[in-house]
Parts: C-alpha cells; sequence; structure tokens
C-alpha cells in the first residue's frame, strides 16, 4: 500500500485542525442548517420509497395525493394558503424513515406528514410521530396491528390504508364460498417472507377456514421477497398436489410465479387465488394470463362501477403516464382528502391535536367507498367502508369479472371478534 | 426443518427429477453467470462487482429488442453482444485504469457504476416491473419423466447453457486465443513481452464475460420479472458460487454451481427457511478449509 | 515525542468537544441529528479503518458489530432485563468483544480478497439467522422502542443531555482509537500492512496481533450501533446488512484511508450527501455513482489523502528547490 511516512504523526496542530475545517465547513454547506421558513405555504411531508425495487410505492403515493393537492390549490388553497408536498426518500429502511421523517418536520418546516411509507417503516414514524405531535396519516401500511393494537395508539395518528383484517374476512368469505361450490378443500400457499407475507397469510386461511371449517392448508412456501427464482416454490406447490392456491405475493413475484408455474402447468388443476393479481401493473405485463384466477380489485376503475370511481381512473391516468394507477394511488389520495377536509375545518391551523379532533370519526365523500364514502374511524383512527372486492381475472380491460364486494356489517362484526381474541380489546 | 419430506423426496422418483430438474436450471444460468466473473478475476486479477449490472442490462435489452420483433432468438443476440460492447467500454474507459490497485478501488468502480446504471435504468425503462412474454415455440405443457415434470423451456435453457460451457472450454483450452489468455492469467508482462497487444486481450477477456452476464441476462429474461436492481441478488450468488468453484477456475464454477443447484432445490424441501444461510455457510466452510476454492490455485 | 503528540491530541479533542456541545446553541436540530448520525457512523468507519487503513485487512463484513454485535443485543438487553444503561452497554460491548474473537479467529487465517468473502459470509449469515430468529429479533420490522432509565443523574430520553451523551462517547472512543494507533501495537499493524513476511522475521505474531485488531474494531464498531439505537430508539435490519459495511468502505475511501480522521470526514461526506442531493432530485444513486467514478479515476484516493498528498508533494518540491539553491 502506500508508503509508511503516511503513518508519522506530524504536527497535529495543522492537521487537526485543517480536518476539523474541513468537517465544518462540509457540515455547514448543507442547506438544512439554514432552512428558510416559508410562510406562505403549509408544508406537507411524504416519507416513502422512491428508489430500489420498491420505488413504484414512492412514485404512486406522491402521484395519489398530489392529484388531490393540486385540486385544493387550483380553487385557491385553504384560506389563501397553497399546500407543498415535499416527498424524500428512505430507501425502504426503517431507521432512514425516522431520520427522514425528523428532517421533514425539523429542517423543512412541515407540519403534517403522509406516511406513504413500507409497513416496517410505518411502525418506527408512528413511534416517532408520538414524539413530535404532528398530525400523521399511514397511507400505505396495510399491517392490521398497527391500529388495532391499542398499545401503539398515537392520538394524532391515522390510517388511510386498507386494513389486513378487513381483506382477510372479505376475501376468506369470497374463497369460502367458491370452494364449496366446487368442493375443493386443499390449500397450499405461497408469499413472500416478511410480515405482510406472513400476517396476510395467516389471516385469509384463518378467516377461510372459519367461513369453511373442512378448508386446510398442506404445505406453505415462503420466497424471498424479490428472489428471482421461483422454482422451487412451483414444484413445492406442485408435490403437495393441492385443490387451491392462496398468494400473497404481489408485483414482479407474483408475474415470475405465473409465469415459472406455468411451465409446469402448476395453474390447470388448481383453483388460485391471488390477492394482489387485480393490479393494474400486475395484469398488463402478465403476458399469459392462466384463466380463472381469482383475485382482489385493490385499485380497479370498475369496482364501484360509478362515474367518479371513473373520473378519478381518467384523470390519474392522463397526469401520470410513468407508470400504472394502482392500489397505493387511491389510499394516498385518501389520506390528501382527509388531510384536506380537515385543514378546512381548522381554517387552516396545522397544529397536530386540533386536525386530529377533527378527523376522528370524519366522514367523506369518495368513489372508493362501498357505498360513495370513507369513514375515518374514531376508536382506532383507522378507514372504514372503502371497497373489498374480488373477482376473476381477465386479460383485457377491465381485467375483472364476476366482481363480489364484501358487506361491511360482517366485516365488522367479525374484526370485532378477532381483535377480543387477540387481546386488542 | 422438514427433513422427512426431503428424505420422502428422495424415494419417489417423481421428486427426484422434478427437484432435479430445477436444480440443474437453477445450476446452469448461475454457471453462466459465474463463469463470466471467474474469467474476469483469472486473467485480469479484477473483482467485477458489477457482474449484476451486465446481467441486468442483458435482460432488458433482450425485452427491448423482443418487443417489436417477437424473435426469442434476435432477442439473445442482441442482450448478449449489446452488453458485451458494453463491457468491452466499461473495460477500456474504467476498469483499465485500476489494474494492479487494491481491491478497494475496483469495489468503487464497480459501484459508481453500478449505481449510475441502476438509475438509467429506471430512467429509461420505468420504475414499474417489466416482463418478457414466453416465446410462443415454448408455450407447451411440461415432460413428463419418471412421473416427474420437466418445462420443455428449462429444458432448452439447461441445453444451451451447456453448449456455451463447453464451446468456452473448447475456446479456452484447445484455441490459440485461448492459450494466450491462461498465459496472460499466469505472466502478463511476458506475454505482452511476446509482442501480443494486451490492451486488446485484455478488453476481449472482459468483454467475453460481459457476453456470458448478458447471455444469462437474455435467456432468463421470459421467466424473470426485469427490475431496475435486479442484479444485486445475482451478484450475491455469482461471488458465491466463484469463490467455492475457485477464483479463476470455469470447470470449478461449473461444479460449484451446480452443487449450489442441487443445494438450493433440496434445500428448499427439507429446509426451506435456511437456504440463503446454507449457501453462505457453504462458502464459509470452504474459505476456511480450502481458500482456493474446490478448484483453484493457491491463492497469492 | 510520544507524550508530546498526547498532549496535542487531548488539547484537540478537548476542543473539539467543546465545539461540538456548542452547537445547539446555534438552535437546528438538524444540525444536532446531523452530528448524532455522524458520531454513530463515524464510530463504525473509524473502526473499520483500524482494519483497512492500518493492517490492510479489508473487511465486507464489518456492519455486522455494528447491527448485531451492537444495536440488536443491546436493545434486547434495555427492553428484556431491569438494567441501566452503563451495564446494558458494557454488557453489549462484551459480547461484541467474544463474538469478534470468535469470527476473527476463523477470519484471519486468510488474506486479501479470501479475508474479505470469509467476513462477507459470516455477515450474511448471522444476517440470515437474524432474519429467522423473528420472535426476538422482529425479523423484518426489527426492534423498536428502548427503555432509557436515568443513570447517575443523567436522563438520555431527554434531548439535548443525548445528544452531550453521544458526542462525549463519540470524542472519548477517538482519542482511545488515536492512542491505540498511535502505540507500539498500532506501529505494529502498519508494518503487517507494508510488510507482513518482515514483521514475522522481526518476531511479531503476525496471526494475534490481527486478531487483536479485528476485535478492537468490533467493539467499536458495537459501539457505534449502541448509539444509532438509542438514537433511532431501535434497532433494524439494515444496522446489520451488507448494504451498511459498504456505506463504511465508502466512508473510509472518500475521506481517506491513511489520515486518523480520514473516516470521519468520509462519514460527514456521506450524510451530506445523502442530506443534499435527495434534496434536490430523485436520481441520488446516479449522482452518488458519479462522484464516486470522480473521486476514484480523478483523485485515486480519499479526500484528505489527496490534500495531504498534494500537501506533500509541494513540501518535497520547495524542499528540493531550496536545497538546489542552498548548492548553488
Amino acid at each position: 500500500m502506500q508508503s509508511i511516512n503516511k503513518g508519522l504523526p506530524r504536527a497535529i496542530g495543522r492537521r487537526g485542525i485543517m480536518t476539523g475545517a474541513a468537517v465544518a465547513a462540509s457540515g455547514l454547506a448543507m442547506p438544512n442548517i439554514v432552512a428558510a421558513q416559508n410562510k406562505g405555504a403549509i408544508k406537507v411531508g411524504m416519507p416513502s420509497v422512491f428508489s430500489g425495487v420498491f420505488a413504484l410505492l414512492g412514485q404512486s403515493s406522491a402521484a395519489g395525493a398530489r392529484m388531490e393537492i393540486d385540486k385544493i390549490n387550483a380553487a385557491g388553497g385553504i384560506n389563501g394558503l397553497k399546500l407543498e408536498l415535499i416527498t424524500r426518500d428512505s430507501k425502504g429502511k426503517p431507521d432512514e424513515a425516522t431520520k427522514v421523517v425528523r428532517d421533514l418536520v425539523n429542517s423543512e418546516g412541515c407540519e403534517i406528514i403522509l406516511d406513504a411509507e413500507t409497513s416496517a417503516s410505518a411502525f418506527a414514524v408512528q413511534e416517532l410521530v408520538r414524539e413530535l405531535g404532528v398530525l400523521c396519516i399511514h397511507t400505505n401500511s396495510e399491517t392490521t396491528s398497527l391500529t388495532a393494537n391499542p398499545k401503539l395508539f398515537a392520538p394524532t395518528c391515522f390510517r388511510s390504508a386498507r386494513q389486513g383484517i378487513h381483506d382477510a374476512i372479505g376475501g376468506g368469505r369470497y374463497a369460502a364460498d367458491i370452494v364449496t361450490k366446487k368442493n375443493l378443500f386443499k390449500f397450499v400457499t405461497a408469499a413472500p417472507d416478511y410480515a405482510y407475507g406472513r400476517e396476510n397469510t395467516a389471516s385469509f386461511m384463518e378467516y377461510a377456514k372459519i367461513f369453511q371449517p373442512k378448508i386446510e392448508v398442506l404445505d406453505q412456501a415462503w420466497p424471498k421477497l424479490f428472489q428471482p427464482d421461483f422454482t422451487e416454490v412451483v414444484t413445492k406447490i406442485i408435490n403437495a398436489k393441492p385443490q387451491a392456491l392462496y398468494t400473497a405475493l404481489f408485483a414482479g413475484d407474483l408475474v415470475a410465479l405465473i409465469d415459472q408455474g406455468l411451465l409446469y402447468g402448476m395453474f390447470d388443476k388448481m383453483e388460485t387465488f391471488s390477492v394482489n393479481l387485480g393490479d393494474y401493473g400486475v395484469l398488463t405485463e402478465v403476458k399469459q394470463l392462466p384463466s380463472g384466477l381469482h383475485s382482489g380489485t385493490r385499485y380497479n376503475r370498475i369496482v364501484p362501477e360509478t362515474a367518479e370511481n371513473q373520473a378519478f381512473y381518467t384523470e390519474y391516468t392522463a397526469k401520470n403516464k410513468d407508470h400504472k394507477i394502482c392500489n397505493w394511488s387511491w389510499e394516498n389520495a385518501t389520506g390528501a382528502t382527509f388531510m384536506i377536509e380537515a385543514l378546512k375545518k381548522t381554517e387552516g391551523n396545522t397544529d397536530g391535536k386540533k386536525l386530529a379532533e377533527v378527523i376522528k370519526g370524519m366522514t367523506i365523500k369518495s368513489p372508493f367507498g362501498t357505498k360513495g364514502t370513507l369513514t375515518m374511524r374514531a376508536s382506532d383512527h383507522t378507514v372504514i367502508d372503502y371497497v373489498v372486492g374480488y373477482g376473476v381475472t381477465i386479460p383485457k380491460d377491465p381485467f375483472i369479472k364476476d366482481v363480489y364486494m364484501a358487506d361491511w356489517g360482517p366485516i365488522i362484526e367479525h374484526e370485532a371478534d378477532w381483535k377480543k381474541r387477540n387481546g386488542f380489546g | 426443518m422438514k427433513l422427512e419430506a426431503l428424505l420422502a423426496c428422495f424415494g419417489q422418483m417423481s421428486c427426484v427429477v422434478t427437484q432435479s430438474t430445477s436444480a440443474l436450471i437453477i445450476g446452469m444460468l448461475l454457471f453462466l453467470v459465474a463463469s463470466g466473473v471467474t474469467l474476469i478475476f483469472g486473467v485480469l486479477n479484477v473483482v467485477n462487482f458489477a457482474h449484476g449490472t451486465l446481467y441486468m442490462l442483458g435482460a432488458y435489452i433482450a425485452y427491448t429488442v423482443y418487443q417489436p420483433t417477437e424473435s426469442y432468438f434476435l432477442a439473445v443476440l442482441a442482450g448478449a453482444i449489446g452488453v458485451g460492447i458494453f463491457g468491452i467500454l466499461f473495460e477500456r474507459f474504467l476498469i483499465s485504469k485500476v489494474y494492479g490497485q487494491d481491491v478497494l478501488m475496483q469495489l468503487l468502480v464497480c459501484y459508481g457504476v453500478v449505481l449510475v446504471m441502476d438509475d438509467l435504468v429506471k430512467i429509461i425503462w420505468g420504475v414499474d416491473f417489466r416482463k418478457m412474454s414466453m416465446p410462443v415455440a415454448f408455450r407447451l405443457p411440461p415432460i413428463r419423466l419418471g412421473g416427474g415434470l420437466v418445462p420443455p423451456f428449462y429444458l432448452f435453457l439447461i441445453i444451451v447453457s451447456m453448449v456455451i460451457g463447453l464451446v468456452l472450454w473448447f475456446v479456452i483450452t484447445k484455441t490459440r486465443y485461448g492459450k494466450m489468455i491462461r498465459a496472460a492469467a499466469v505472466n502478463p508482462s511476458m506475454v505482452s513481452a511476446l509482442g501480443i497487444r494486451t490492451p486488446v486481450l485484455f478488453a476481449s477477456v472482459f468483454g467475453l464475460g460481459a457476453v456470458l452476464a448478458g447471455a444469462a441476462g437474455a435467456l432468463a429474461a421470459p421467466v424473470r420479472a426485469l427490475t431496475p436492481g435486479m442484479g444485486f441478488s445475482i451478484v450475491i450468488e455469482s461471488f458465491i458460487v466463484t469463490v467455492i468453484g475457485g477464483m479463476g477456475s470455469i470447470g470449478g464454477a461449473f461444479a460449484a454451481a451446480i452443487l449450489l443447484g442441487f443445494a438450493r432445490s433440496f434445500g428448499s424441501v427439507g429446509f426451506p427457511l435456511f437456504v440463503d444461510g446454507l449457501m453462505f455457510l457453504i462458502m464459509g466452510l470452504v474459505l476456511i478449509f480450502k481458500p482456493a476454492g474446490l478448484f483453484g490455485r493457491a491463492p497469492r | 515525542m510520544q507524550k508530546n503528540t498526547l498532549a496535542r491530541d487531548l488539547a484537540f479533542a478537548a476542543i473539539g468537544l467543546v465545539a461540538l456541545l456548542c452547537v445547539p446553541l446555534l438552535g437546528s436540530k438538524a444540525a444536532t441529528n446531523f452530528i448524532i448520525y455522524v458520531s454513530a457512523n463515524g464510530l463504525l468507519a473509524m473502526s473499520l479503518n483500524l482494519l483497512v487503513g492500518y493492517t490492510g485487512l479489508v473487511s465486507f463484513g464489518h456492519a455486522m458489530f455494528f447491527g448485531a454485535a451492537g444495536a440488536y443485543p443491546f436493545v434486547l438487553l434495555m427492553q428484556n432485563l431491569p438494567i441501566g444503561l452503563p451495564t446494558g452497554i458494557i454488557l453489549t460491548l462484551v459480547f461484541a468483544a467474544v463474538l469478534a474473537l470468535a469470527i476473527g479467529a476463523i477470519c484471519v487465517r486468510l488474506t486479501e480478497i479470501y479475508f474479505s468473502f470469509l467476513t462477507l459470509a459470516f455477515q450474511m449469515l448471522i444476517y440470515s439467522l437474524m432474519m429467522n430468529l423473528v420472535e426476538y429479533t422482529g425479523g423484518d420490522n426489527g426492534l423498536s422502542g428502548i427503555p432509557r432509565p436515568p443513570f447517575l443523574g443523567i436522563n438520555l430520553a431527554d434531548g439535548p443531555t443525548f445528544y452531550a451523551f453521544a458526542c462525549t462517547i463519540f470524542v472519548v472512543a477517538l482519542v482511545i482509537l488515536r492512542i491505540i494507533v498511535m502505540s507500539p501495537f498500532g506501529y505494529t499493524l502498519r508494518l503487517i500492512r507494508d510488510n507482513a513476511q518482515r514483521a514475522t522475521f522481526l518476531g511479531v505474531n503476525v496471526m494475534r496481533t490481527k486478531l487483536i485488531c479485528f476485535v478492537l474494531a468490533g467493539v467499536f464498531a458495537s459501539l457505534g450501533g449502541i448509539i444509532m439505537a438509542l438514537f433511532a430508539a431501535g434497532a433494524f435490519p439494515s444496522f446489520s446488512f451488507w448494504t451498511n459495511s459498504g456505506d463504511a468502505i465508502f466512508m473510509i475511501m472518500l475521506g481517506g484511508l491513511h489520515v486518523f480522521l480520514g473516516p470521519v470526514l468520509g462519514a460527514v461526506i456521506l450524510q451530506v450527501l445523502n442530506d443534499v442531493v435527495t434534496h434536490y432530485t430523485k436520481h441520488y444513486g446516479l449522482f452518488l455513482g458519479l462522484l464516486i467514478l470522480t473521486i476514484v479515476l480523478g483523485f485515486r484516493k480519499g479526500l484528505l489523502d489527496f490534500i495531504y498528498d498534494r500537501r506533500e508533494a509541494r513540501e518535497q518540491s520547495a524542499l528540493s528547490a531550496a536545497r538546489k539553491k542552498a548548492q548553488d
């Protein structure tokens, strides 16, 4: 390597001061330390993932929120103040997410946080927001315990995303009905090996069994998230000789499973329930869609089949040519809508507690509700009455047929029961 | 741990056939990628951390060519050659500047390129994943062999990979070019003294390694989801293969790739959650007991 | 001569600590947060440089001591045992030392790229185990929330107190590292880096020295992980992933391997880049990649190395010019 001379101690004074100066200079070069406060706008911070394999999360979240924010700004803003969305990339790391949220609030002057983070990071953000006290709406995390667990409750945090337990109840009912009709009860599951995959699969199968006790799970495959090769998963499924498959795989992983599964004729003798298949990004890229696959509707322009929903679809697609509309799009638009309606009520006051008081229990008109509205439930700060749908996928637009929209009455009942069983009160 | 399942599998012909096929397909694709890594290290003494990026480019180029032409053959050719050209440029302008320097410099150059290319791919092709469809010729039901299943497409890939491997072996051991490469691996200055233009030789070796990676990416594209950053997992696996097989030994890379293919395929039956850990464990054991790898030469 | 430089080093450290403690007076939370990140990551980089810059051992897996032997055990201890923070810290550091001893004993037998790969293998193996033991480590969610019982009247749940604590630990650790590096042991490390054979001829037990260095590096990295765990209020998988090891290597390369505080400067640069670049563009990777390529191909060494080499070259040419003048 280099010459030995480098190691000899030189005048620490010169070296040290130079280094110190270099360190200080580069530190001060940051714009954050000399942050200018812009009083002319309400700044909304959005931490999310904008790089790597999950980059679509951030892109669609920002696009969904912007749709609503642009609308209100065009109408003059809130009490004359425009809303400004500031996005930051946390690269999918929970510790980075907390750092980003800290920066957004402390140095960028954000007074509200639209947390478009992954479920893992959302927990970390919730902890931090408890300390910071700003209004925070989680727009993407579907993990039930985020709002169901009373120990995690934070007064200024809300969730505008769908919840795992609701999907599990609705989907479980749908699947139970189908397999009962067709007399198929032996299941195999395949889901990505991380919190979302495991919880989603567990609750779906739990409810499928509640609605149809004859259902049994023969085997379970847990591929790593984003692993390229699904051959072992396919062979495992085939070896188990199941009658039905439930998979929580999504995006590229799901398509890879389908393509690789087709090579083995995996779908020939099996009823498949794939909760994340009915996504435009997936269905437009899957070149060979096996027929008869069931999927959750996530977001679809005909579910519900209303003019408002179609209008949202048309507007979003026109404004965002670089990616397809997806589940995250509507969840973030909804979060932004709740935020905007709350700001209207507080007349622009961004105090976390005041906004929280107003959002609690708020009902808004929405194209994504089963009856045209969405409500932010006061007891646990999560949104209800959104569409929980399932149907059969088809290769052409609108990509879904035989749509079933779950009834919220039974969902709420079962949810309450689930909470009791899991010690959540 | 489901060891009974594993033992049960060994007892059934159908399971053995199915799992072995999957082992071979995993192994052969791994071999294609790893052979490039080991070739580049053996001759140029460079650890190519950007190899996964070459694989990714091969897949994306193949996808782009396939869309208008619907020709798998053209797509693979374009992928392999396109990445080969990129590899040569990469070598001439960047890698050659760090020959002889320590591994940290090589790591940095490669990592810089990986970062730049991942973002460029995102900018050009978008953040959404892309999917290349299965060529119509291969949309066939699986072949039944001894009760087990063998997809024709995978059979094709295995055969093509073996052919490529054999051609590679032939080139390296039987041709004059191969002799030059082997000589340069042992004593580059002597090769130069003999009048052979080493810069051209080195560029061609790197290009060859790149072609192998690009071909692997293009060949596998019909069954893979293309995302920016898809090279990451490939590069880790190919390094494990290279280390186990022996850095610089193509035969070693082949053996190690097949070994890992079987470990993954049968391992996922017996202990599905520890398959990744198993690969690192094997690599660790090899490094501890025979650092040169199963077939490599002793470390300099 | 040794005592002279020690006095100067201590004086400089004291001045530095006072300067850091004055930063909160600027009223910028961004500044204090920035410094805390730099102190945690800086310790990771400085500890790695013991191995890389001073001994010539390039470890690709160093983050395992930051995460799996630092942040995680610390959080687990504090969450599950009724112990005070100083006890928790000491226990974690002991655990790190033991783990480093075990892993180092195997790794230091190898050299060059084989050492690097083996450390990577260990790190990924440990990571894989950690991710599988979901009940203990929280899997990909990590562990959230860390009890901070006050000790000796110091309450780390209070922001400014924690900042002072982190700065003090950081500076004290740097002083200890400086003493190590300037000691005969430190010179032995450099000797091994430059010519291991000569070291053996001179009677040095190369294997044992490398192992001691490995353990020291592991312990200091663990300390960095503890600071990070306290700040982030938890332990997360990325702490122990190979990309964190990679970041540490870049910090060293950016700042300079052969200047003592080089890695800290590298940590600052990387942190600044993180903040500044993401402020202006989505394409963080593109800019970071181009920057790395420029530094590697343009400067060919870390920033401080470059500055010092330029200065030394100028000094040499000034010296030789002066000599020529004297001769004329």
